[in-house]
């Protein structure tokens, strides 16, 4: 089942279209990454999907209800972390999160024991200090403490981990990991090494378009310009590898610097074959040979293009 | 309704914590207890500002001298106080963004302005109240009290056009998202009541007598008849005030 349905949506600031014509799918129990340059839409995009912002034009449904802007209805099913939340800096972390859930009209047992339970999930447990002194990696993780408070279908991240340090960043990776089996998780960045980490479906956002999308071994398989790379000990072995009829055909899909060749092929394993044959032969022995696959920073550079 | 009390209860902690409440409760004590003194010093400070030799009758300051302080103090002041301290009880949640924290969590839109709105009241009702006990303690120790008509409309005027003030300064912020609309839209609306103020004829309608005309009413030169206009009309302005700032905030994007 689809959790989120995004059909046709087009939004514009003045004459400045942000959304043009979006059409995506989240499935459920998936970690769907939402990748796009700075300014692609990401955020505006998630702010419609809550209601925060008016849709030009096009429908969005949340667990196969429809969303309409400035009514929260289907915001029960969501849990939203912005890219800075803000919290009343006043409040303590167990005020806040108890205010959270007297709002959306949580059980007052049930409060008591959330709070508890996200507060050890995200490590703010006994931390009785007003938020206002907060660092901005605690702010972040009391922002996914309140937004999984209501145990939401769906949580939306909005680049989560863009301003914290390498371990602020793997704290709250983990934590989303964590909560994959009960949540489905959409999560916007432009970070493609946690995209890697932890998302199985991804989307690329560019221009106000989806430029790619689908589970990411899918794309990997589909995208496959793979390459291979032999790296030679020094220029004479090379000069004689190059030299070899049966290479001849691949002179066009090689880039070589000194002692370097990279093949940029369709068909990895035939190139590889031919490649060792030609090695073995002439009794040159490579520093390294190498298939390497393609990275999701290959697919973004390509798509955003 | 659950949801209007959880989120009554936070902004009285945030009225509490930011000192607000403080701020209203210090500045109307010390007007309840200002305004009898200063009836009370009047001619001892008048003497002292006239030169020697001058012979004035400075006529002895009774009860109604104390509360004609009183509404110059609140009335002006005060009220000004409190348009000051609530200038940004909407434009603080739009410019920090606190708001869309609580509002994905599918807190109503017109419960805010309705907490709001009853948080602001609740204080200005508090602290008009300790103004006015104060005042009603020292006179009444000081003085007879006598020559005193229509006392409960008289001391309700003020108070409603405090209410008044809040409505608009939520209005402003809901319109314009920052503390400028606030302080814009009610100042502007003090011009245009004062403005109308000079027609005559127009007196009796217009809100602004409810916050300066309160001694006329309670020494029965006007009668309640001249306020009542204004009081409905007030009243109205406030409910409509109210309506439009949930209307206006239904669709504003955050």
């Amino acid at each position: 089942m689809d959790i989120l349905q995004i059909q046709n949506l087009s939004k514009s600031f003045g004459n400045n279209k942000i959304i043009d014509n979006l059409s995506f799918s989240v499935p459920e129990h998936s970690i769907f990454g939402f990748i796009g340059q700075n300014g692609a839409g990401k955020t505006t995009t998630m702010k419609m999907v809550l209601g925060l912002l008016k849709a030009d034009s096009g429908s969005i449904s949340v667990c196969d209800e429809k969303v309409s802007f400035g009514q929260n209805t289907t915001n029960q099913y969501i849990g939203y972390l912005p890219d800075v939340p803000e919290f009343y800096h006043y409040m303590r972390p167990e005020e806040y999160l108890t205010l959270c859930g007297e709002v959306t009209g949580l059980p007052r047992e049930n409060i008591k024991k959330r709070t508890e339970e996200l507060l050890t999930l995200v490590g703010l447990h006994g931390v009785n200090k007003k938020i206002g002194g907060f660092s901005r990696g605690m702010k972040q993780r009391l922002g996914i403490a309140q937004a999984l408070l209501n145990e939401p279908r769906l949580l939306i991240c909005d680049e989560p981990t863009s301003a914290l340090d390498p371990v602020g960043r793997k704290e709250i990776l983990d934590i989303l990991k964590q909560v994959k089996g009960k949540t489905t998780v959409v999560f916007s960045t432009h970070i493609l090494s946690d995209v890697e980490r932890i998302c199985d479906h991804i989307a690329v956002l560019s221009k106000g378009k989806i430029a790619l999308s689908g589970t990411l071994s899918e794309l990997k398989a589909q995208y496959k310009a793979d390459c291979l790379v032999i790296e030679f000990a020094n220029k004479k072995d090379k000069e004689q590898f190059i030299a070899a009829p049966q290479i001849v055909p691949y002179m066009d899909k090689w880039e070589q610097t000194d002692t370097m060749i990279t093949f940029q092929v369709k068909d990895v394993s035939q190139t590889e074959i031919v490649v060792l044959d030609v090695l073995s032969q002439n009794r040159i022995l490579p520093l390294k040979l190498e298939v390497m696959e393609p990275t999701i920073e290959s697919l973004f550079m390509e798509v955003v293009k | 309704m659950r949801a209007y009390l959880a989120f009554t209860k936070k902004e009285f902690i945030e009225n509490l914590r930011t000192y607000k409440v403080f701020i209203m409760v210090v500045v109307f004590l010390l007007f309840g207890f200002m305004s009898p003194a200063l009836a009370k010093m009047m001619p001892d400070l008048l003497k002292t500002a006239i030169p020697a030799g001058l012979e004035i009758n400075i006529p002895t300051p009774t009860a109604l001298d104390s509360w004609g302080q009183f509404f110059k103090n609140v009335g002006q002041m005060g009220l000004l106080v409190l348009v000051i301290v609530f200038c940004g009880i909407m434009a603080n949640e739009f410019s920090h963004g606190t708001l869309i924290n609580i509002l994905t969590k599918g807190l109503k839109r017109r419960t805010v302005i309705l907490s709001k709105l009853t948080t602001a009241t609740v204080i200005w009702t508090l602290s008009y109240l300790l103004a006015f006990i104060l005042t009603y303690y020292y006179t009444a120790y000081f003085w007879k009290m006598d020559g005193m008509y229509h006392i409960f409309l008289t001391f309700f005027s003020l108070w409603l056009f405090g209410v008044f003030l809040i409505s608009l300064v939520i209005f402003g912020g809901t319109l314009f998202k920052n503390i400028y609309g606030s302080l814009l839209v009610t100042g502007g609306a003090m011009a245009v009541m004062m403005l109308i103020n000079i027609l005559p004829k127009a007196h009796k309608y217009n809100p602004i007598i409810l916050s300066s005309d309160n001694m006329s009413l309670l020494t029965a030169k006007q009668d309640v008849s001249d306020f009542m206009p204004a009081i409905i009309i007030c009243s109205a302005l406030i409910v409509v005030l109210v309506t439009i700032s949930v209307m206006v905030f239904n669709k504003k994007q955050i």
